[in-house]
């Protein structure tokens, strides 16, 4: 007889309060829904509520550990509205800042990772080292985190070649992280041990799932929005879009560690590329019209679509993050799994329950609550 | 006081808080020197931190939670979102802040607060003491902190209550003052303010030890005279605002004007009110004339 087991909502593993009800024959799982909300704001519907520049600091807010690239493509979407030419500085400018987040995020998720294998020595230490980016991104940006960086039309603070010195002597003591990081996947520890084989989702089921970023990634899937339609200044940066074939968690866990060195390579680029010039251009009425626009954010792919009447107030915007992707993907890897792997698998999408919780889905015929949530 | 053990609780919060109680974690924050864990069942702990402003979903959890925390129950909610719901102030799904719901001891105002802030709040909490080593509490050049007004500065305009992010500004016509209040307890700490205030009077500083045991006192305020209608007596505009666009728009803009400053002036002295008023737009029409009639002729 199956029985249900919950996760959540307030449970110490889980960075966010969610809940999942997992239902278990044995020691396996064979159905596992979602259940969101605890963190739903009603965000949409204020986006409508604020002017474009307003709104910037409320799509920050949408998720504090990805802040940067929301208000970058909330800023790229309103600049197509605008009709804005960014400046060439500011492009490069965008992608330092991105990248820099894209680092610390990575790092909080293996911190995080760390910890829901029990890994303490390993946890501390990432934590440790990953105060680095946070102590940088807040000498730069003002705040350590929701920095408000990006602005419509450009960046709001510019890098000084004293700035730029202070980020290259960040990167080379961020190297010897990453290569702790690649370690512990690769020695026979745990964490090779509890991560190898969990998880999997296989190439097809990926696709069908709709999975993106690392998560996709870690199934085979070279799928990148910075490759694949380029913004800021990436298409004139070369860096690799990283693979890995085995879709278990340890495939997604290469995948973000690989990805690191690619970030630290993109920022050294654009920091010996940067265009001089202004940093950001002058603001214009918005058309009347629609515009959409897309980012890889740490965890994959993220959507804005904004709707304008004309006026200074957004009149529709709609967020598709990257972790609502990505939920589908959990529910996939969870099934046939065991109970003690449940917590590591949820964790490797490295969800962010802040982006996704939005709507929940009743089915109107049977009534029944689904697991569908949005922000 | 013995032991601390610290129960995170989050709901509709954007995570930045949490995610900085958690890095308090790292030993160069040296909560542990204090004493302080983090647990992860309510059942073993005496302090509850709580991030976020509460929607109707957290709300029971909420309450769950704070009937399993053990004695003292202190309660001390991080952020500005558990002071003031912030910038999801008016979302549709949010009851909070929390202290709407359970009884909340301390405030740490901040957007997120800065690890630092949440240590130093909890070494005054318990009345501790925490060796200053170097730097420790350093913040860069350039963080955005407290607001700070130039009172000299400021003309009483509004712009800031405009381009705020999160309606943390309130401007207040009192008699013959307006009042400028600058809610930091309800601020996203954007800048915005900073940016698009006409005189620079706003400026946030590097400040940003901000606990406080009342919510309602996490304001900055300025007042500025108001000006007295010539023709009904009600205190109507901003006299600072009156002095700074004529001094832009005659002395610097159009200097040709500067000789008719009286007389502009008194134009400006009608309120809103008088100046529907057909005898007054009479008059003060008649004044307009004859000023650019002069202005042209000169
Ligand atoms: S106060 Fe700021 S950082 Fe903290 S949860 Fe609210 S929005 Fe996020
Ligand atoms: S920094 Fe100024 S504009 Fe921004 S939220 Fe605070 S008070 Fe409002």
């Amino acid at each position: 007889m199956p029985e249900k087991v919950y996760v959540g909502p307030y449970r110490p593993q889980l960075v966010e309060p969610e809940r999942f009800e997992l239902l278990v024959e044995g020691n396996r799982i064979i159905d596992a829904k979602i259940e969101l909300g605890y963190m739903h704001r009603g965000i949409e519907k204020l986006f409508t509520t604020k002017t474009y520049m307003q709104n910037l600091a409320l799509a920050e807010r949408i998720c504090g550990i990805c802040s940067g690239i929301h208000t970058l493509c909330y800023a790229q979407t309103v600049e197509k509205l605008m009709n804005i030419e960014v400046p060439e500085r500011a492009k490069y400018l965008r992608c330092v800042y991105m990248e820099l987040e894209r680092l610390h995020s990575h790092y909080l998720w293996f911190g995080i990772l760390a910890h829901s294998l029990d890994e303490h020595k390993a946890f501390l230490k990432i934590m440790v080292e990953r105060e680095r980016v946070q102590d940088l991104l807040e000498y730069l940006t003002g705040n350590r985190m929701n920095y408000l960086i990006n602005t419509i039309g450009g960046v709001r603070r510019d890098i000084t070649p004293e700035k730029a010195e202070k980020i290259r002597r960040f990167l080379n003591g961020s190297k010897p992280l990453s290569d702790y990081i690649m370690e512990l996947l690769n020695d026979n520890g745990g964490f090779t041990r509890k991560t190898k084989g969990v998880g999997v989702l296989p190439r097809e089921k990926a696709l069908e799932v709709g999975a993106v970023g690392p998560t996709l990634r870690g199934s085979g899937i070279a799928s990148d929005i910075r490759k694949d339609d380029p913004y800021a200044a990436y298409g004139e940066l070369d860096f690799e879009v990283i693979v890995e074939n085995d879709g278990d968690v340890r495939a997604k866990a290469l995948v973000r560690a690989r990805e690191t060195y690619e970030s630290m390579k993109i920022i050294e680029q654009a920091l010996d590329n940067l265009p001089s010039g202004e940093i950001v251009a002058e603001r214009k009425e918005p058309k009347i019209g629609e515009e959409f626009g897309r980012t890889e954010a740490p965890r994959g792919e993220l959507v804005y679509y904004i709707r304008s009447n004309g006026t200074n107030i957004p009149e529709r915007v709609k967020v598709r993050t990257p972790s609502f992707a990505n939920n589908f993907a959990i529910l996939e890897m969870l099934r046939g799994e065991t109970l003690e792997n449940a917590r590591v698998i949820i964790e490797s999408i490295d969800p962010c329950f802040a982006c996704t919780d939005r709507v929940t889905v009743v089915d109107a015929k049977t009534g029944e609550r689904n697991c569908m949530c949005l922000k | 006081m013995g032991k601390i053990s610290v129960y995170r609780f989050l709901s509709a919060g954007c995570n930045g808080c949490d995610v900085q109680v958690l890095e308090c974690l790292v030993p160069r924050y040296r909560l542990a020197e204090l004493n302080v864990e983090v647990v992860s069942n309510p059942e073993e702990a005496n302090v509850l931190f709580l991030t976020g402003g509460v929607n109707i979903k957290g709300r029971e959890e909420l309450i769950k939670v704070y009937e399993k925390i053990n004695p003292p129950k202190i309660v001390i909610a991080v952020g500005n979102c558990a002071l003031t719901k912030e910038i999801f102030d008016k979302g549709y799904p949010m009851v909070g802040p929390p202290d709407q719901i359970v009884p909340v001891n301390f405030y740490v105002p901040g957007c997120p607060p800065r690890p630092q802030a949440i240590v130093k709040a909890v070494v005054q909490i318990l009345g501790a003491k925490l060796e200053d080593k170097e730097d420790y509490w350093a913040t860069p050049e350039g963080f955005r902190g407290k607001h700070e007004f130039d009172r000299d500065k400021c003309i009483g305009c509004g712009a800031c209550a405009q381009v705020c992010s999160s309606d943390a500004i309130d401007v207040i016509d009192e008699g013959e003052k307006r009042v400028v209040r600058i809610n930091y307890g309800h601020c996203s700490f954007c800048a915005f303010c900073q940016d698009e205030c006409p005189t620079q009077a706003i400026r946030l500083t590097r400040e940003y030890h901000l606990l406080t045991n009342n919510r309602g006192t996490a304001y900055i305020m300025n007042d500025v005279d108001l000006l007295e209608c010539a023709s009904c007596g009600a205190f109507f505009f901003p006299q600072p605002q009156i002095d700074w666009a004529l001094k832009r728009i005659i002395e610097e803009k159009v200097p040709k004007y500067l000789e008719f400053k009286d007389e502009i002036l008194d134009a400006m002295k009608l309120c809103l009110k008088c100046r529907r008023e057909i005898m007054n737009m009479k008059k003060a029409k008649k004044i307009l004339a004859e000023l650019s009639a002069k202005a042209r002729g000169s």
